[in-house]
């Protein structure tokens, strides 16, 4: 475009105003490209579920236990590839405030259900051999400082030894990465055999089984047999693909996805608010100027695109810089020492920050553009 | 000095930094006015009369030299010192009238009263004897906007005099009136000057106008010069 | 000075009556001001409006006993023996009959459709015994009848029937294998108790496998406010692996689980306020740039330049709190009262309604009032700072 040095110049010429404007659409965008990790996370729980797994639970509710002879059962079922069972163990490292999602599992089959999670070979052959042995993602490993090799005592608010005692001595094992960025590592997982042994509430019961069926499609077929099997019997079973399990769990936290868009909205609403009038108010005191411009013979067409070019440039500039801002922002609260899903900032937000500057910038620009294009060089030179 | 002296000019210069140049508007400019002089000052433009209008009403201020008021003198004062002097001394006149949109004819020339410890109803009698004097009085509730331009600056001389200064500063205060009305303005003027003793410096490029004073200077480029002294 | 008050006040009053002329840019400073106090307030009501539901479900007057470490009812075990043993402790208030004032209770979790979502969530069903209910404080029945001893009935909590789908008295509900008969509906005047359905203790303990076992015991004191008694007594016993601790201290602790809600409030709109923030900066220096004559003119007359700080100050400040007033007023009318539920420290869906006190009221006003002195103080300084030769010059 051969006026983009104009446009610049117009653009360039009250500093101040150019600075503000460029600022608060700045502070939307990266409202924006934070608030959207924030959702990609929440919802990679769902995004990143594989569709070949199973979640067996208790019929009554998900807190409700299961016998440990179901195992074996659902273990033969056909098209079950591999299975796995947990126990929910309510343990906390030191603070009880601060319980982590650790569970009692049965080690043999545990990563071949699970694999996504990522462990080296002697890692896992060590956990399997040691019957104290935990593995810890990551995440959560960090958070504690944990490292393989050393021996930890875990709380749980929930069971108690035998003696009474509520804190049990663990090894860690293995620490565990995610194949994916956003898998989360925020888990802990130990022997069954060691908490149904020594813990003092009952005994052989288990919380829920999860499942890897030999093909998606044969998810349908899975569910059926494994439900029909313990219809009618003292605990009954639901089994859901683990998608819908995740997207239930994260929906009972309530609408958080509704949440964070209207805050987008507010923010996007208010930049749109505030860059609109500047852009209206620039036009208008250049009322003269266009009308020189226009004698000079530069088409109205040609005045219209070089206004809404300076209002998408503007738009750019804020939305870019915010977008850049909000990555930095992400770094930052990814090394916070909050249990947090991890955020990451990917291609679509670009895409989508992208799309929403060419809106705002022909929104904010559209009415000004207007009143230049139609602007009658007579009263525009009376009015200067 | 003598008493009769209002003002006083010794040596002043004024000097603008534009730019990499240094443009000077006076070099060692001597002036006094009188009490109760009307005088016009003339000049083509960049003459420097705005400029020197602009330091005798203490808004602009020399780079050297000394301005004497009424016996002090007023060039080393600061900013705040001066907007108190003139509230106290000067009376402006604009061009343009500059009256505040938003308020009423009565409203804006109760404006340097407000500077005063005059009370509400002193005040209100000072505002009717102003408006009274510009024959004003029955446009009091009016909003520029309502008003002539010639009623417009009719409120700025009742604005000027209210305070009563001892000097009314003038800036072309017909440049933006027809004939007729300007002719209005400069009696208005030319009775205050009169009748009620006003010291008076107006700057103007119309001939016509100046011809209302007691007095006309020329100016050019920063010196006044000898010119049709019989006019 | 003579006058320094009476010329300060009308140069704001004139900086006010100047506002219609700048109209739209006013407006844009006044709405992105708004919009930043209402997304504050929405977010202070939600956790305010969770922390007062789980507060006022608390009596002080009630001890609750959990196993050790156990932090939330869900979490505790204890056995029949355990039970009996704690209530000869002393400080518990006795009855008519010289016996102990408490109620065992089991506290498990069955599923129910959300009505807004049409999803599965969470609830509480407690079971407890007829005499557990004199331990709550304002309770009635406001639809049909309590429940029956030894028969699968249920009473509702009123926050559940309003939430959650098929809880109408006379509906029948089935947990797993087993149906269970609405036969009531009860309120605590908006505590988290009705977010809860209860059904007699020992049906609870045969149809979800709890053998003789409970959860929680709530005592009632002999003295309000005081557990000391209670504690000693299972200081001193080493069978005794228990906490205790008010039943109002323990929701109040359980109220914090949204105090995170509050901070990201806070968080969000300081980073939206920086945004309206360039917005008032915009529309003030806009305002300096078209009164600069008037300024000037004033000057002249032999106003001085602190009376028009004042004036452009003050005009910065009058938009951002009628900004403030609108946003939390908007917020008042949208979230005060509106009722939402969320996941809460026991796994289950605590019912509570937003809530706009006046002192988050004044939160955000405060909030609103910094936007207008930062986007006011620096456009003032540069008004001060109009030469009064200004005045002399024809409008640009």
């Amino acid at each position: 475009m051969k006026d983009l040095y104009l446009v610049l110049k117009n653009l360039t010429r009250k500093k101040m105003r150019l600075f503000l404007t460029v600022f608060a659409t700045f502070i939307a965008f990266m409202i924006f490209g934070t608030l959207t990790a924030f959702q990609k996370a929440f919802d990679s729980g769902v995004d990143l579920a594989a569709d070949d797994r199973l979640i067996v639970l208790n019929k009554i509710s998900f807190t409700q236990v299961l016998p440990i002879a179901y195992a074996t059962r659902v273990r033969a079922v056909e098209n079950v590839e591999a299975m796995t069972h947990l126990n929910w163990f309510g343990g906390y490292y030191q603070d009880p405030r601060s319980q982590f999602a650790m569970f009692a599992v049965d080690a043999e089959n545990f990563m071949e259900v699970f694999d996504e999670l990522v462990l080296s070979d002697a890692e896992r052959e060590a956990w399997i051999d040691n019957r104290q042995g935990l593995i810890a993602g990551r995440a959560i490993a960090d958070t504690y400082g944990w490292e393989v090799g050393d021996r930890i005592p875990i709380n749980s608010n929930i069971f108690s030894q035998r003696d009474g005692r509520t804190d049990w001595d663990f090894d860690v094992v293995g620490i565990y990465e995610g194949e994916d960025p956003q898998t989360d590592t925020n888990g802990v997982y130990f022997h069954y055999e060691y908490f149904n042994e020594t813990q003092s509430f009952g005994g052989d019961f288990i919380g829920f089984m999860a499942v890897r069926t030999s093909d998606p499609s044969l998810n349908e077929t899975v569910i059926k047999t494994i439900d029909d099997m313990f219809a009618n019997s003292p605990a009954e079973t639901e089994t859901v693909p683990e998608k819908a399990f995740n997207k239930a769990f994260i929906e009972q936290i309530g609408n958080l996805s509704l949440i964070l868009t209207s805050v987008v909205l507010a923010a996007f609403f208010v930049i749109l608010v505030i860059v609109g009038n500047s852009m209206i108010l620039s036009i208008r005191e250049r009322t003269g100027e266009i009308g020189v411009m226009k004698t000079l013979g530069f088409t109205s067409g040609r005045i219209f695109r070089m206004v809404l070019a300076e209002s998408v440039l503007l738009a750019l500039i804020g939305g870019v810089l915010g977008v850049l801002a909000s990555g930095f922002m992400i770094t930052l609260i990814n090394s916070a020492p909050i249990q947090l899903p991890v955020l990451v900032l990917d291609g679509s937000v670009w895409s989508q920050a992208m799309l929403f500057v060419v809106a705002l910038g022909f929104i904010t620009g559209i009415v000004p553009a207007m009143s230049a294009l139609r602007l009658n060089i007579i009263t525009a030179l009376s009015r200067s | 000095m003598s008493d009769d002296i209002l003002f006083d000019l010794k040596g002043v210069s004024k000097k603008f930094v534009k730019g990499k140049d240094t443009i000077t508007v006076f070099d060692g400019l001597d002036m006094s006015i009188a009490r109760g002089d009307f005088l016009a000052i003339m000049g083509p433009s960049g003459s420097g009369k705005t400029t020197l209008l602009n330091m005798l009403g203490g808004v602009d201020q020399p780079t050297g030299g000394e301005i004497w008021f009424d016996g002090s003198r007023i060039d080393s004062l600061s900013e705040n010192q001066l907007a108190a002097w003139r509230a106290n001394n000067i009376g402006f006149i604009f061009q343009f009238y500059n009256l505040m949109p938003m308020l009423n004819a009565e409203r804006n020339v109760e404006l340097p009263l407000l500077l005063t410890k005059l009370s509400r109803s002193q005040r209100k009698k000072n505002i009717a004897a102003a408006l009274e004097l510009v024959s004003l009085s029955d446009r009091a509730r009016h909003m520029p906007a309502e008003m002539s331009g010639g009623q417009q600056q009719r409120v700025a001389i009742a604005r000027a005099l209210v305070s009563d200064p001892k000097l009314m500063l003038c800036d072309e205060p017909t440049g933006d009136l027809d004939r007729e009305t300007a002719d209005e303005i400069l009696s208005m003027l030319q009775l205050l000057n009169r009748e009620y003793d006003k010291t008076i410096v107006m700057v103007t490029h119309d001939p016509e106008a100046a011809k209302y004073a007691k007095r006309t200077l020329h100016l050019d480029k920063g010196v006044f010069v000898e010119k049709d002294l019989a006019a | 000075m003579a006058g320094f008050f009476s010329q300060i006040w009308t140069v704001i009053v004139m900086n006010i009556l100047s506002l219609p002329r700048r109209a739209w840019m006013s407006l844009a400073a006044v709405f992105a001001v708004a919009v930043v106090v209402a997304v504050l307030l929405a977010f202070l009501a939600m956790a305010k409006g969770f922390e007062k539901t789980l507060a006022g479900t608390g009596s002080d007057k009630v001890a609750i006993v959990t196993r050790v470490g156990s932090q939330s009812e869900l979490n505790s075990v204890l056995g029949r023996d355990t039970v009996n043993n704690l209530t000869t402790a002393p400080g518990i208030a006795p009855d008519a009959d010289g016996n102990p004032i408490y109620s065992s209770e089991l506290f498990v979790i069955v599923d129910g459709i959300k009505r807004n979502s049409q999803t599965q969530a969470n609830i509480p069903m407690r079971g407890i015994f007829l005499e557990g209910f004199d331990l709550r404080e304002n309770l009635t029945i406001v639809e049909g009848r309590a429940f029956e001893s030894g028969r699968n009935e249920i009473v509702v909590g009123k926050g559940v029937q309003q939430q959650f789908e098929g809880f109408d008295v006379g509906a029948e509900i089935r947990f797993g294998k087993t149906a269970w008969q609405v036969v009531g509906v009860f309120s605590t005047g908006g505590s988290a108790f009705e977010s809860e359905l209860w059904a007699d203790a020992p049906t609870v303990q045969s149809q979800f496998q709890r053998g003789s076992s409970f959860q929680t015991v709530r005592l009632l004191l002999a003295n309000a406010d005081d557990v000391t008694p209670i504690k000693e007594f299972i200081d001193n016993d080493p069978t005794l692996n228990l906490d205790v601790q008010t039943e109002a201290d323990y929701f109040a602790s359980q109220g914090e689980a949204l105090n995170g809600i509050a901070i990201f409030g806070w968080a969000i709109s300081i980073v939206m306020g920086l945004g309206a923030l360039a917005g008032a900066l915009n529309t003030m220096y806009t305002s300096v740039a078209a009164r600069a004559q008037e300024t000037a003119t004033l000057r002249a007359i032999g106003f001085s330049n602190t009376s028009a700080f004042a004036g452009t100050l003050a005009e910065s400040m009058v938009l951002s709190i009628v900004g403030g007033i609108v946003g939390a007023f908007a917020a008042w009318l949208f979230f005060d009262g509106f009722s939402a539920s969320t996941l809460g420290a026991t796994f289950t869906q605590v019912v509570f309604s937003f809530e706009l006190t006046p002192e988050l009221f004044a939160n955000g006003i405060q909030l609103a009032l910094a936007i207008g002195f930062i986007g006011g103080f620096f456009p003032a300084w540069r008004s001060a700072r109009v030469p009064v030769v200004t005045a002399f010059q024809g409008v640009e």
